[in-house]
């Protein structure tokens, strides 16, 4: 290919903002080297193999269950003949918009012993005891896993949707015409071709997983973070909390990298690919099976939550937390918007260095941009913490120095600290969705305006940044509501009398008093819908 | 001889248009038909009712005796024994060259797969690319894995849809024999839809032309060449250029001349009140110093034939002419005025309105 | 645009925190319980109190800041995260007479770095239907309480402090073996807070728990909750011997607290009478002035006798607790 750009600037500025990005996750290592390896063997001879153990358990049963859920319902709503598939199709994405921790505290409120459902059980059937009847116990590890997978298996279903309708359907008639039918077809060429959507997909379950500790916490399932906690906060032992993170992140680094390799070089590309779609016709039965597992998954992952918020809002709200509500929903959109705006300018500036510049290494700032979405976010602010103590008494010594006054804290104390997390912590995903935009871009484009005398500025401005609305609109919307729903950072980083939803609504959850939160949980989720309404209209409109 | 396949009356309804309507064909095993028609005259909706892509909406299709399709019956496309050759060829992509030949052979004993794939390719000359992924692959040997693919069941009947339009016009001919002496050597019937009527000539044994979701003409190539059945197919092949004409007894009537006119014989097409006679380049002549002038130069182009113009009348009326075509090594200038002939030979005349 | 918004937004923040009559917390305990008493300061004084609520990192955070830090006062639920503060230099000594005369000697540093505000006691709730019975920590251990026992995470500093605090009296072997029978005897994994043991008992799910004081009151004082409180007997236990195990809630100052002056009035004013009462009478703690008068609800459970094991000692036994718990795979 031959590349348009030479700017030194360019290359400058991209290696030097995707190295600051990164700074985090550099004092996270070196700090995790300096560990003493007293506290690791104790810790390994009690319970960190528990908690591995558990990790794995809970990263793999997220991933199957979200697999199954997602893939399957992608495959019903793609591939059948099922009955409300227009409404199925958008609603499915909803419980997108549902932080983890907030359907955990629900549905334990639902499904514990003294929750509604099993009251009513013990009323029915006149039941005195536990001892009377057995109920499925939700603060276990399966119910976690149940609970992450049922917000997480979105990201799989809207992957694999999105891969089966590009499908050129001639590769189906294809394979029919060798003997196989609609069904078979499905399963020996339309699933094996969304593999590598869906293995994307999979990937950012398993970090979005691992990342996770309020969920765990809540439901006192032990994993890698408990012991990360632990170290740091028990045993007081930073380094060592360090170097478990490390592990955690380097886990999570290998699982990307097997996945990306394993899908080098796996395209169809069609010049006239044909889109018409012959449907599985469902039986009734097959009807009826698949409507109850695609219902099940919005009502269960969104509808029943969001109503039972809802209830809750009613009975419990106040005036007076309204006007808390709104200081608090003000904060939360502030730095919502300053972070995705800075992480999606970013993006655009790797991804177009990326494509346009011709340096060997053009692709390595957009790569270790991403990085930080491997880092937990408690893991992350430890890590912030650490880095910006220095430098800013580095800052304040060299202004005492030319006797200008000390500004303080300015990075550590500030939402400074905070939107620089969300950054380096999101770029992936602002990332993911302009890089996909710019390969939609032809390559002639680039080379077009030059052609007719634009300057590289013209172009971007002209050609690619226009071209690009779409998917900038769509990173940023991702980036907003991640933002939104973000806790540990915040919690750890938040300046003096600054209260965001999801700080609040976690301590409410924590102090078991969610019902005083509700309008401020329902406000994260109303706003964690708009980029999903806007994905969906946009993509019927197109 | 019995026909391996026949179609009886079929017609496609898609979205409340007719596609096909009351469609009959039928073919000996072996041949190899070629389908031409312009874009949206039916021929790749005729592909896809036959593989079994499409529900036509009545008609009757049998396949070596097998009545796949009739008022109660509607085979699956799986159950067809049906070859395709997609226009982009469809390859799997996450197979390589072997698995995407042995997809379809996956229930046979692994040696007898084995056995036909080698074949095959050894054929194709694919050997060597066999553990190829598809996008390693250059146009001509996607295609010729393509072939493999639909070839290695064994189908009745191969279907291919606009098999060449993708290869470079330079291998375009030799592939085509290739790949026509390779069907005749497993002597299977195949069904190729194209736009270039000189495709056919290479590559098939028969011809069929359709238009408006009908079939127009259904004969040898050289048949339907010689002998066009009606203004339509005359028009699509671009068999030569259109001079109206007058019939009297037993005469056609033209600003060029008069020719002997068999009233029974060749009196084609529906028209009853307009009539035109089909003349090929080679059936004019052309004198340039005369004096009784007929037509002027309205158009020159240069081509390997010579020189090609299109000449019109010098006067109005019924008969009169705006674009007849004719190739000559003679050099001649724009609006320069000229005299044409016809030569002797049985008229084409077709009524057109 | 997008660089005015981002200074705007640093520097709001910033002189915020740098404006003058104000004082600067970094809070442990939870707003609702110390908003009355701030506001209540605030109204007193006129001097602005700006809080962040911490869960967890008050020291990582503190320690990053280091003397640029706009911290003031530090506010902990617990004696062992007070002790870490001062034991990793981030607090400073506090020479106020209002403030030792008003704290019994063993609530208050004897270096001055750290002052109790109120205590709480660590007490054994059980279902009513088991009648009265008197109470040892160490009963909880016995077989007949298998499949009846509720704790919340012996990862809690509550827990822990009571496990330093069985260390002390018996040593790490002893109090290994208990803490393996306590989980022998657990009905349910670890979890919830020390209301939700008792709710558990409330429904049948078990028979004791462990859960401080004040949440009793707590529990008997909120609507829904009543019927869980009056479930079970509170029992103040180790009466026959050292007696019940107290922690405390407590405050410190920063060490590099750029409003030393205020941050001490807000000290002092936490120690007042009307501070005092408040945490007596809305919270249910125990105040630690003596010439405070306990609430009511509180004073009709009866008076009981505090282990006197030093505080300090508490904290210095943290970590080995914290191995214990973890030997004894007590929350898996």
């Amino acid at each position: 290919m031959i590349a348009l750009n030479n700017s030194k600037t360019w290359t400058f500025f991209s290696f030097l903002i995707a190295l600051v990005l990164i700074v985090p996750v550099l004092v996270m290592l070196v700090g995790g080297v300096n560990a003493s390896t007293e506290l690791f063997s104790h810790l390994w001879q009690t319970v960190l193999p528990t908690y591995l153990k558990n990790t794995l358990f809970l990263g793999c049963l997220v991933v199957v269950l979200s697999l199954f859920f997602g893939v399957s319902s992608a495959a019903i709503i793609t591939y059948t003949n099922i009955v409300f598939k227009k409404q199925l199709r958008w609603l499915l994405m909803l419980p997108l918009a549902m932080p983890a921790y907030l359907i955990a505290y629900i549905y334990t409120d639902l499904f514990d012993y003294a929750g509604p459902v099993q009251r009513s059980l013990r009323a029915w059937f006149n039941w005195q005891s536990p001892n009377d009847y057995w109920f499925f116990d939700i603060r276990t590890l399966p119910g976690a896993a149940v609970m992450l997978a049922l917000v997480l298996f979105p990201y799989i279903y809207m992957l694999t949707r999105g891969a089966f309708e590009q499908q050129d359907q001639n590769l189906i008639r294809a394979s029919r015409t060798l003997g196989f039918s609609l069904r078979q077809s499905f399963f020996r060429v339309a699933l094996p071709l969304a593999r590598p959507a869906i293995a994307v997909a999979a990937s950012l379950v398993l970090m979005e997983t691992l990342a996770d500790f309020a969920t765990v916490q809540y439901f006192s399932v032990n994993t890698l973070t408990t012991a990360i906690y632990d170290t740091w906060l028990g045993y007081g032992d930073l380094a060592a909390a360090n170097a478990l993170a490390s592990v955690l992140m380097l886990l999570i680094l290998f699982v990307v990298l097997a996945e990306q390799k394993s899908r080098a070089g796996l395209r169809h590309q069609s010049t006239r690919p044909s889109f018409t779609r012959e449907l599985i016709q469902l039986s009734i039965t097959q009807q009826l099976f698949a409507s109850i597992l695609c219902w099940s998954l919005v009502i269960l992952g969104f509808l029943l939550p969001f109503v039972l918020l809802i209830s809750m809002a009613l009975e419990y709200s106040t005036a007076a937390q309204l006007t808390v509500l709104l200081e608090t929903g003000v904060n939360s959109i502030k730095i919502a918007v300053i972070a995705a705006t800075i992480t999606v300018i970013l993006a655009l500036f790797f991804g177009l260095y990326q494509r346009l510049h011709q340096h060997k290494y053009r692709a390595i700032p957009q790569q270790l941009s991403g990085l930080g979405y491997a880092v937990p976010g408690t893991v992350l602010a430890m890590a912030l913490l650490s880095t910006f103590g220095p430098i800013d008494h580095w800052l304040n010594s060299l202004l005492e120095q030319f006797g200008l006054p000390e500004p303080g804290l300015i990075l550590s104390g500030t939402l400074f600290a905070i939107i620089f997390a969300f950054v380096v912590r999101f770029s992936a995903v602002a990332n993911g969705t302009i890089v996909s935009g710019i390969k939609q871009i032809p390559h002639s484009l680039d080379y077009a305006p030059a052609t007719l005398g634009a300057g590289l500025k013209r172009t971007l401005f002209k050609v690619h940044l226009p071209l690009l609305t779409p998917a900038i609109m769509v990173a940023w919307l991702l980036v907003f509501v991640e933002a939104m729903k973000e806790l540990p950072a915040v919690l750890l980083l938040r300046p003096f009398n600054f209260e965001t939803l999801s700080s609040q609504i976690y301590q409410l959850i924590s102090d078991e008093m969610l019902e005083q939160g509700a309008l401020g949980a329902i406000l994260i989720v109303v706003f964690g819908l708009l980029p999903i309404v806007l994905l969906n209209t946009k993509k019927e409109t197109s | 001889m019995s026909s391996l396949l026949s179609i009886k009356q079929l017609s496609v309804v898609l979205q409340n248009s007719t596609i096909l309507s009351k469609l009959d064909l039928s073919l000996a095993q072996g041949e190899i038909l070629g389908l031409v028609g312009a874009s949206g005259c039916g021929k790749t909706t005729l592909l896809n009712t036959i593989a079994g892509f499409l529900k036509p909406s009545q008609g009757v299709i049998d396949i070596d005796g097998n009545i796949i399709v009739d008022e109660s019956r509607y085979l699956a496309a799986e159950k067809r024994h049906i070859g395709v050759i997609f226009q982009d060829y469809a390859l799997f992509p996450h197979l390589t060259v072997k698995a995407n030949v042995a997809f379809g052979i996956s229930h046979l004993p692994k040696t007898e797969q084995n056995q036909r794939i080698e074949q095959l390719l050894a054929i194709l000359k694919l050997s060597e690319l066999s553990e190829s992924h598809i996008h390693q692959l250059s146009g001509g040997q996607q295609q010729r894995v393509a072939i493999a693919r639909a070839l290695a069941p064994q189908p009745k009947l191969l279907l291919l849809d606009e098999p060449f339009s993708n290869i470079d016009a330079r291998l375009r001919n030799e592939l085509m024999l290739e790949i026509r002496q390779l069907l005749k050597q497993v002597n299977t019937t195949a069904i190729f839809v194209t736009h270039n009527k000189d495709e056919v000539f290479t590559f098939a044994d028969k011809m069929a032309v359709m238009a408006e979701g009908k079939l127009l003409q259904f004969d040898s190539p050289a048949t339907i060449c010689q002998q066009p059945n009606s203004y339509q197919v005359a028009d699509f092949l671009q068999l030569g250029s259109w001079l109206p004409c007058q019939l009297s007894n037993n005469e056609v009537k033209t600003l060029l001349g008069v020719l002997p006119y068999n009233n029974e014989q060749s009196l084609l097409g529906e028209g009853e009140h307009k009539y035109s006679l089909l003349v090929k380049p080679s059936q004019l002549n052309l004198q340039s110093d005369s004096v009784k002038v007929n037509a002027q130069v309205e158009y020159v182009s240069v081509t390997e034939q010579g020189y090609h113009y299109h000449f019109s009348s010098l006067v109005d009326g019924d008969l009169s002419f705006t674009k007849l075509s004719l190739y000559s090594e003679e050099v001649l200038e724009l609006k320069q005025q000229v005299e044409l002939s016809i030569n002797s030979h049985t008229p084409l005349v077709y009524g057109i309105g | 645009m997008l660089k005015k918004i981002i200074i705007g937004a640093l520097l709001s923040v910033n002189l915020m925190a740098v404006a003058s009559e104000e004082v600067n917390v970094y809070s442990y305990r939870q707003p609702f319980l110390v908003k009355p008493l701030f506001d209540q300061f605030t109204e007193q004084s006129g001097i602005k109190v700006n809080v962040v609520f911490a869960k967890k990192g008050m020291a990582e955070r503190l320690a990053g800041e280091g003397k640029y830090s706009t911290a003031d006062v530090l506010l902990t639920t617990d004696i062992s995260r007070l002790i870490e503060l001062r034991d990793r230099d981030l607090v400073q000594v506090v020479n106020s007479d209002i403030l030792a005369n008003a704290i019994p000697e063993q609530f208050q540093a004897k270096d001055n770095t750290w002052f109790a505000l109120t205590t709480r006691a660590r007490n054994i709730y059980s279902a009513k239907r088991l009648g009265n019975i008197d109470f040892n920590y160490e009963d909880l251990a016995d077989e007949k309480y298998k499949g009846r026992l509720c704790m919340r995470s012996g990862k809690h500093p509550y827990t822990v402090a009571l496990v330093s605090s069985m260390i002390s009296e018996h040593g790490k072997e002893y109090t290994l073996q208990w803490l393996q029978k306590l989980k022998a005897n657990l009905a349910r994994k670890p979890q919830g807070g020390d209301r939700s043991q008792v709710q558990a008992i409330h429904q049948n799910l078990c028979d004791v728990s462990l859960g401080n004081s004040y949440y009793f009151g707590k529990m008997l004082q909120d609507e829904k909750q009543k019927a869980w409180a009056d479930a079970v007997n509170i029992n103040f236990p180790n009466q026959k011997n050292r007696g019940t195990h107290v922690n405390i809630s407590g405050v410190a100052m920063a060490k590099y607290a750029p409003n030393t002056k205020n941050a001490q009035a807000l000290m002092e004013y936490l120690v007042s009478k009307p501070a005092q009462e408040l945490y007596a009478q809305t919270n249910m703690e125990y105040p630690v002035r003596k010439d405070v008068e306990i609430s009511p609800l509180v004073a009709s459970w009866g008076e009981f006798k505090a282990d006197t094991l030093a505080l300090e000692d508490i904290a210095k036994n943290r970590k080995a607790a914290i191995m214990l718990l973890d030997q004894a795979k007590f929350d898996l």
